[in-house]
Formats: structure tokens, C-alpha cells, sequence
């Protein structure tokens, strides 16, 4: 008689989605990371640079923003869990509101953008605006190839695209929420 | 409001509420109300990047997991706020 011994599955094997996913969500984590703590260091040697610079920011648009993209992460997983229950309408639909919602995003990210470009704060204008287009800048890109994303998975509406599509955006969601209180408020 | 997405939304929504209005108000801050702000905010940021590991991304489902990028998280925010609190 053998003696069958099942040792318990490793907590990462009950993670939502596919491995991959949360190995790109850690890996663009650590990339964002990494370029706001560089951000923060280089803020140590001209504190009062910095904050003049912001001071010429939209921190009212940005805060908007934020509300439109956590909005836009709720119709992500409410269309995430509707797929899973195999809801194909209300499934295409979330996904349409939440794109919809990026594209506000990238609207007012494009207003705040030309704005600051006629103003002549473009990319050499101070390290703060160096470091602000380089991170909102690849951030805005995220949120374009996001919303390309989640107009691609609601063609055919399967829980495992969505789901995988909804892991993407709610990853630009956590970055933003990260970004935004370090690049537009902090004083 | 019984859904655990729909009161997470609203979480979101009520937090970046907060610190928008104390973002609001930090022009008129004295230096030491300018620093405890920021730190608030700062930890407003974190709070609502914790709600949405745990709830947007379905981390609830699996405590270990949310546990291990809660310190991550922790330990990111941390350097932040002493390098912020340093300059």
C-alpha cells in the first residue's frame, strides 16, 4: 500500500488571473517605484526648486483624475466579475464605460500637457519637469495601451481576457494613486 | 452599499476627496502644518493603493500574498516618507 502525501499549494498558485499578470503588475511597480524614490532623492538637493515648479501644475485637474481613473478601475472589476458569471452585456458595457473613463483621463492629461508646454516647462525647463514627463508621461502611455486593452478583450467578452485586461488597468489605477500625491502635492 | 467593489470605489473616492481638500489648503500652512499634511497625504495614498490591491485586484482572496505586498508597499512608502521628511 502506498501512502499518498500532498503537500499544500504554494500561495501564489491561488493568486487572480495568470502568473504573468502579477509578474508584469510587480515588475511596472517596481519600475514606477523606483523613478519616484530617484524623484525623491533628487528633490533632497533643491527642496525649494521643486515646489515652485509644482506650484505651476494642475493639481486640481490631477485630482479629478484620480477620481476618474478609480471610477474607471470599479467598471473594470464589476466587468471582470460579470464575465466570470458568464455576463456578456453588462460585461461589454463596464468595459466601455472604463475605457470611456481613460480616455477622460488622457483628455485632461493632454489639456494639463499643452498647457504646461506653452508655458515653456517642457522637459529641460527643471529636474522636477524632467522627472514629471518622464513618469506621467510613461504612465499616460500605460493608460493608452490600456485602454486599447480593454477594447480588445470586449470583442469576444472571456472572463480570462477580461479578467487579465481589468488586472492591467487596475495596475495603472495603483500606480496613478502612488504618482500623483508624490509628483503634484507633496511640499 | 453591500458590494465589496462598490464600497471600495467609494473608499477611493471619499480618500482622494480628503486630500484633495488638504491639498487645497496647504498654501496656507505654517512649515510644520505644511510637513504633517503631506505626510497625511502621503499616507492617504497608501491607504487607497492597499484598497486597491486588496479589493480591485482580488488580494482578500489570498491573505499571504496581500500580506507580502502590503510590506512591499509599506517599506516603499516608508523610504518615501523619510526622504520627503529629510529635504
Amino acid at each position: 500500500m502506498t501512502e499518498e502525501r500532498t503537500s499544500p499549494a504554494p500561495a501564489w498558485a491561488s493568486l487572480p488571473g495568470e502568473l504573468i499578470m502579477w509578474v508584469l503588475i510587480v515588475s511596472e511597480l517596481a519600475v514606477f517605484g523606483a523613478g519616484l524614490l530617484i524623484f525623491l532623492i533628487i528633490r533632497l538637493g533643491d527642496p525649494e526648486g521643486f515646489a515652485a515648479s509644482q506650484d505651476q501644475l494642475h493639481r486640481v485637474s490631477a485630482a479629478i483624475n484620480t477620481a476618474v481613473l478609480v471610477t474607471s478601475g470599479w467598471f473594470a472589476a464589476r466587468a471582470a466579475r460579470d464575465a466570470e458569471h458568464g455576463r456578456t452585456g453588462p460585461t461589454r458595457v463596464n468595459l466601455g464605460l472604463a475605457g470611456l473613463l481613460g480616455i477622460v483621463f488622457l483628455v485632461l492629461k493632454g489639456w494639463e500637457y499643452a498647457d504646461a508646454a506653452a508655458n515653456g516647462l517642457g522637459f529641460e525647463a527643471h529636474t522636477f519637469f524632467t522627472f514629471y514627463w518622464l513618469l506621467t508621461g510613461f504612465h499616460a502611455a500605460h493608460v493608452i495601451f490600456g485602454v486599447g486593452i480593454l477594447a480588445l478583450v470586449a470583442i469576444r467578452a472571456r472572463a480570462d481576457h477580461v479578467e487579465a485586461g481589468a488586472q492591467f488597468w487596475h495596475m495603472v489605477d495603483l500606480v496613478w494613486v502612488i504618482l500623483f500625491p508624490i509628483i503634484y502635492l507633496l511640499r | 452599499m453591500n458590494d465589496p467593489l462598490t464600497r471600495a470605489w467609494a473608499s477611493l473616492i471619499g480618500l482622494s476627496a480628503i486630500s484633495a481638500v488638504i491639498a487645497q489648503l496647504l498654501p496656507g500652512f505654517d512649515a510644520l502644518a505644511l510637513k504633517l499634511a503631506s505626510v497625511a497625504i502621503l499616507l492617504i495614498g497608501w491607504a487607497k493603493a492597499r484598497v486597491i490591491l486588496s479589493t480591485y485586484l482580488g488580494l482578500d482572496a489570498v491573505p499571504p500574498i496581500r500580506r507580502g505586498f502590503g510590506v512591499v508597499l509599506g517599506f516603499f512608502m516608508a523610504a518615501a516618507l523619510a526622504l520627503y521628511l529629510l529635504a
